[in-house]
Protein backbone atom coordinates (compact mmCIF):
# COMPACT_ATOMS: atom_id res chain seq x y z
CA UNK A 1 0.00 0.00 0.00
CA UNK A 2 3.14 2.55 0.95
CA UNK A 3 4.02 1.65 -2.84
CA UNK A 4 0.78 3.27 -4.31
CA UNK A 5 0.52 6.62 -3.06
CA UNK A 6 4.54 7.20 -5.24
CA UNK A 7 2.62 5.72 -7.98
CA UNK A 8 -0.71 8.19 -7.81
CA UNK A 9 1.58 11.39 -6.70
CA UNK A 10 3.93 10.53 -10.02
CA UNK A 11 0.89 10.20 -12.09
CA UNK A 12 -0.82 12.78 -10.89
CA UNK A 13 2.44 15.13 -11.43
CA UNK A 14 2.98 13.70 -15.02
CA UNK A 15 2.27 16.79 -17.43
CA UNK A 16 -0.78 17.10 -19.44
CA UNK A 17 1.56 17.10 -22.78
CA UNK A 18 1.77 13.48 -22.45
CA UNK A 19 -1.19 13.36 -24.64
CA UNK A 20 -1.87 14.71 -27.81
CA UNK A 21 -3.88 17.73 -26.58
CA UNK A 22 -3.66 21.45 -27.21
CA UNK A 23 -4.16 24.21 -24.76
CA UNK A 24 -5.97 26.03 -28.17
CA UNK A 25 -8.96 23.66 -28.18
CA UNK A 26 -12.66 25.14 -27.34
CA UNK A 27 -14.96 23.21 -25.34
CA UNK A 28 -18.89 24.61 -26.06
CA UNK A 29 -21.94 23.23 -25.85
CA UNK A 30 -23.54 22.62 -29.06
CA UNK A 31 -26.78 24.72 -27.45
CA UNK A 32 -24.26 27.27 -27.22
CA UNK A 33 -22.55 27.28 -31.02
CA UNK A 34 -23.66 30.30 -33.55
CA UNK A 35 -24.38 29.50 -36.62
CA UNK A 36 -21.95 29.52 -39.48
CA UNK A 37 -23.50 32.73 -40.81
CA UNK A 38 -22.66 34.32 -38.03
CA UNK A 39 -19.07 33.14 -38.72
CA UNK A 40 -19.28 34.67 -42.45
CA UNK A 41 -20.57 37.77 -41.41
CA UNK A 42 -18.16 38.30 -38.62
CA UNK A 43 -15.12 37.69 -41.15
CA UNK A 44 -16.75 40.39 -43.52
CA UNK A 45 -16.54 43.00 -40.57
CA UNK A 46 -13.10 42.03 -40.23
CA UNK A 47 -12.79 42.64 -44.26
CA UNK A 48 -11.60 39.03 -44.30
CA UNK A 49 -11.77 36.80 -47.23
CA UNK A 50 -12.61 33.16 -46.99
CA UNK A 51 -11.56 30.12 -48.40
CA UNK A 52 -12.51 27.38 -45.88
CA UNK A 53 -14.40 27.11 -42.90
CA UNK A 54 -14.55 24.20 -40.65
CA UNK A 55 -14.73 22.92 -37.38
CA UNK A 56 -11.35 21.52 -35.43
CA UNK A 57 -10.56 20.71 -31.94
CA UNK A 58 -13.86 22.29 -31.15
CA UNK A 59 -13.66 25.41 -32.46
CA UNK A 60 -14.63 27.28 -35.77
CA UNK A 61 -11.17 27.51 -38.16
CA UNK A 62 -11.11 29.60 -40.77
CA UNK A 63 -8.45 29.73 -43.81
CA UNK A 64 -8.00 33.14 -46.03
CA UNK A 65 -6.59 36.26 -46.43
CA UNK A 66 -6.77 39.34 -43.66
CA UNK A 67 -7.71 43.06 -45.10
CA UNK A 68 -4.18 43.31 -46.51
CA UNK A 69 -3.92 40.15 -48.50
CA UNK A 70 -1.99 38.06 -45.55
CA UNK A 71 -3.04 34.64 -45.58
CA UNK A 72 -3.77 33.27 -42.00
CA UNK A 73 -5.90 30.61 -40.16
CA UNK A 74 -7.69 31.68 -37.18
CA UNK A 75 -9.54 29.43 -34.30
CA UNK A 76 -12.81 31.34 -32.99
CA UNK A 77 -14.31 30.32 -30.30
CA UNK A 78 -18.36 29.33 -31.52
CA UNK A 79 -20.03 30.83 -29.12
CA UNK A 80 -18.30 34.63 -29.32
CA UNK A 81 -16.64 34.19 -32.68
CA UNK A 82 -13.37 35.61 -30.18
CA UNK A 83 -10.09 35.06 -31.80
CA UNK A 84 -8.92 32.07 -30.34
CA UNK A 85 -5.34 31.54 -32.05
CA UNK A 86 -4.41 33.25 -35.21
CA UNK A 87 -1.73 32.04 -37.26
CA UNK A 88 -0.05 34.07 -40.27
CA UNK A 89 1.73 33.23 -43.01
CA UNK A 90 4.40 30.47 -43.25
CA UNK A 91 5.21 29.96 -39.48
CA UNK A 92 2.37 30.46 -36.26
CA UNK A 93 2.71 33.01 -33.78
CA UNK A 94 4.11 30.50 -31.60
CA UNK A 95 6.80 30.25 -34.07
CA UNK A 96 5.81 26.57 -34.96
CA UNK A 97 7.38 25.25 -38.15
CA UNK A 98 4.41 25.46 -41.46
CA UNK A 99 2.63 22.24 -41.98
CA UNK A 100 4.70 20.15 -44.95
CA UNK A 101 3.56 19.96 -48.22
CA UNK A 102 0.74 17.09 -48.85
CA UNK A 103 1.80 14.40 -51.20
CA UNK A 104 1.43 14.60 -54.40
CA UNK A 105 2.36 18.43 -54.41
CA UNK A 106 6.27 18.25 -54.65
CA UNK A 107 8.63 15.31 -55.13
CA UNK A 108 9.64 13.14 -51.98
CA UNK A 109 12.89 14.49 -50.03
CA UNK A 110 16.12 13.56 -51.31
CA UNK A 111 16.87 11.31 -47.88
CA UNK A 112 18.22 8.94 -49.77
CA UNK A 113 15.58 6.28 -49.38
CA UNK A 114 13.76 6.60 -52.43
CA UNK A 115 14.52 5.14 -55.21
CA UNK A 116 12.51 7.91 -57.18
CA UNK A 117 10.50 10.82 -57.35
CA UNK A 118 7.33 9.54 -57.35
CA UNK A 119 5.17 9.82 -54.39
CA UNK A 120 3.93 6.88 -52.41
CA UNK A 121 0.91 5.07 -53.38
CA UNK A 122 -1.36 5.64 -50.12
CA UNK A 123 -4.72 3.71 -49.63
CA UNK A 124 -6.44 3.68 -46.31
CA UNK A 125 -9.06 0.60 -45.94
CA UNK B 1 26.98 9.44 -84.53
CA UNK B 2 29.91 7.95 -82.63
CA UNK B 3 29.73 10.71 -79.83
CA UNK B 4 25.58 10.10 -79.64
CA UNK B 5 26.63 6.34 -79.66
CA UNK B 6 28.33 6.95 -76.73
CA UNK B 7 26.17 9.10 -75.39
CA UNK B 8 23.59 6.48 -75.46
CA UNK B 9 25.63 3.95 -74.00
CA UNK B 10 26.64 6.12 -71.13
CA UNK B 11 23.46 7.08 -70.14
CA UNK B 12 21.96 3.56 -70.37
CA UNK B 13 25.15 2.34 -67.71
CA UNK B 14 24.22 4.93 -65.60
CA UNK B 15 20.26 4.81 -65.72
CA UNK B 16 20.06 0.60 -65.64
CA UNK B 17 21.84 0.86 -61.94
CA UNK B 18 19.12 3.20 -61.05
CA UNK B 19 16.69 0.96 -61.56
CA UNK B 20 18.39 -1.81 -59.84
CA UNK B 21 18.74 -0.39 -56.62
CA UNK B 22 15.15 0.30 -55.45
CA UNK B 23 12.61 -2.34 -54.91
CA UNK B 24 8.42 -1.71 -54.29
CA UNK B 25 7.75 -1.90 -50.92
CA UNK B 26 4.40 -1.97 -49.47
CA UNK B 27 4.32 -1.11 -45.70
CA UNK B 28 0.75 -2.08 -43.88
CA UNK B 29 -0.13 -0.56 -40.98
CA UNK B 30 -3.10 -1.79 -39.13
CA UNK B 31 -4.84 -0.15 -36.04
CA UNK B 32 -6.65 -1.33 -33.39
CA UNK B 33 -9.93 -0.21 -32.25
CA UNK B 34 -8.78 2.10 -29.37
CA UNK B 35 -11.57 4.47 -29.27
CA UNK B 36 -10.25 7.55 -30.03
CA UNK B 37 -10.14 10.02 -33.22
CA UNK B 38 -7.50 9.51 -35.96
CA UNK B 39 -3.99 8.79 -35.33
CA UNK B 40 -0.82 10.74 -36.08
CA UNK B 41 1.53 7.84 -37.42
CA UNK B 42 5.12 8.83 -38.46
CA UNK B 43 7.41 6.38 -40.13
CA UNK B 44 11.08 6.27 -40.31
CA UNK B 45 14.61 4.85 -40.97
CA UNK B 46 17.41 4.84 -38.51
CA UNK B 47 21.00 3.33 -39.49
CA UNK B 48 22.66 1.22 -37.62
CA UNK B 49 24.05 3.40 -34.88
CA UNK B 50 20.62 4.38 -34.28
CA UNK B 51 20.60 7.93 -36.16
CA UNK B 52 17.84 9.22 -37.60
CA UNK B 53 18.17 8.61 -41.96
CA UNK B 54 14.93 10.08 -43.32
CA UNK B 55 10.94 9.79 -43.49
CA UNK B 56 8.91 7.61 -45.36
CA UNK B 57 5.28 8.91 -44.54
CA UNK B 58 3.90 11.24 -42.14
CA UNK B 59 -0.12 10.48 -41.49
CA UNK B 60 -1.68 13.83 -40.26
CA UNK B 61 -1.24 17.22 -41.58
CA UNK B 62 -0.93 19.98 -39.00
CA UNK B 63 2.56 20.42 -37.70
CA UNK B 64 1.65 21.61 -34.05
CA UNK B 65 0.34 18.44 -33.11
CA UNK B 66 4.23 16.32 -34.25
CA UNK B 67 5.79 17.17 -30.84
CA UNK B 68 3.47 14.31 -29.75
CA UNK B 69 5.52 12.24 -32.20
CA UNK B 70 8.19 12.81 -29.41
CA UNK B 71 11.21 10.33 -30.79
CA UNK B 72 10.95 11.74 -34.44
CA UNK B 73 10.29 14.92 -33.32
CA UNK B 74 13.29 14.85 -31.22
CA UNK B 75 15.21 13.72 -34.11
CA UNK B 76 14.38 16.40 -36.40
CA UNK B 77 12.93 19.13 -34.57
CA UNK B 78 9.43 18.80 -36.60
CA UNK B 79 11.25 20.04 -39.74
CA UNK B 80 8.61 20.27 -42.26
CA UNK B 81 11.28 19.87 -45.05
CA UNK B 82 11.39 15.90 -43.52
CA UNK B 83 7.77 14.86 -44.78
CA UNK B 84 7.39 17.93 -47.50
CA UNK B 85 5.60 15.44 -50.01
CA UNK B 86 4.96 12.15 -48.42
CA UNK B 87 2.51 13.45 -45.64
CA UNK B 88 -1.44 12.98 -46.03
CA UNK B 89 -3.96 12.33 -43.60
CA UNK B 90 -4.13 11.02 -40.20
CA UNK B 91 -5.67 7.47 -39.79
CA UNK B 92 -9.24 6.32 -37.75
CA UNK B 93 -8.56 3.73 -35.47
CA UNK B 94 -9.06 0.15 -36.56
CA UNK B 95 -8.55 1.16 -40.31
CA UNK B 96 -5.01 -0.16 -42.41
CA UNK B 97 -2.92 2.25 -43.88
CA UNK B 98 -0.57 0.77 -47.28
CA UNK B 99 1.77 2.82 -48.61
CA UNK B 100 3.95 1.45 -51.30
CA UNK B 101 6.59 3.11 -52.56
CA UNK B 102 10.60 2.43 -54.55
CA UNK B 103 12.84 2.00 -51.28
CA UNK B 104 15.96 1.84 -51.85
CA UNK B 105 18.07 -1.45 -51.73
CA UNK B 106 20.36 -0.63 -50.10
CA UNK B 107 18.27 -0.06 -46.78
CA UNK B 108 17.90 -4.09 -46.50
CA UNK B 109 20.07 -6.59 -44.47
CA UNK B 110 22.61 -2.97 -43.57
CA UNK B 111 21.64 -2.21 -40.12
CA UNK B 112 18.46 -0.10 -40.81
CA UNK B 113 15.92 0.22 -38.51
CA UNK B 114 12.27 1.21 -39.28
CA UNK B 115 10.10 3.32 -36.75
CA UNK B 116 6.64 4.08 -36.25
CA UNK B 117 5.57 6.78 -33.32
CA UNK B 118 1.85 7.39 -33.04
CA UNK B 119 -0.29 9.71 -31.34
CA UNK B 120 -4.01 10.31 -30.82
CA UNK B 121 -5.90 13.15 -29.76
CA UNK B 122 -6.24 13.44 -25.39
CA UNK B 123 -4.83 9.59 -25.37
CA UNK B 124 -1.24 8.79 -24.55
CA UNK B 125 1.68 9.59 -27.29
CA UNK B 126 3.53 6.36 -28.38
CA UNK B 127 6.81 6.97 -29.58
CA UNK B 128 8.35 3.89 -31.11
CA UNK B 129 5.82 1.76 -31.03
CA UNK B 130 6.83 0.01 -34.07
CA UNK B 131 10.74 -0.70 -34.50
CA UNK B 132 11.50 -3.59 -37.11
CA UNK B 133 15.00 -3.94 -38.58
CA UNK B 134 14.73 -3.69 -42.76
CA UNK B 135 15.83 -7.38 -43.26
CA UNK B 136 14.47 -9.27 -46.64
CA UNK B 137 14.11 -12.42 -44.44
CA UNK B 138 11.72 -10.43 -42.52
CA UNK B 139 9.51 -9.35 -45.30
CA UNK B 140 6.30 -10.51 -44.94
CA UNK B 141 5.93 -11.26 -40.87
CA UNK B 142 3.87 -9.14 -38.86
CA UNK B 143 5.38 -6.94 -36.23
CA UNK B 144 2.66 -6.36 -32.88
CA UNK B 145 2.35 -2.90 -31.61
CA UNK B 146 2.38 -1.55 -28.21
CA UNK B 147 -0.57 0.35 -27.79
CA UNK B 148 -2.24 1.95 -31.37
CA UNK B 149 -0.70 -0.15 -34.05
CA UNK B 150 -2.44 -3.66 -34.25
CA UNK B 151 0.22 -5.00 -36.62
CA UNK B 152 2.67 -3.99 -38.90
CA UNK B 153 3.97 -5.50 -41.90
CA UNK B 154 6.03 -4.93 -45.20
CA UNK B 155 6.72 -6.68 -48.21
Amino acid sequence: MKKLFPILALAAALPAGAALADDDDCRVPAENWQPREAVMQMATTQGWTVSDLEVDDGCYEIEGRDKDGRRFEAKLDPATLAIVEMERGDDDDNGRAADPAPAGTVAPPPNGLFGSDAPPVVVTK
Amino acid sequence: MKSLLATLALTTALTLPGLAMARPVTLTTTLNDYGGDGAYLVLYVTDASGAYVGSLWMAGGKSKYYEHLSDWYAATGGDPAQINGITGASVGAGRKLEITLDLADALFDAGYTLHIDAAVEDMRDSPNEIAVPLTTAGAGTPVPGRRYIASFTYQ
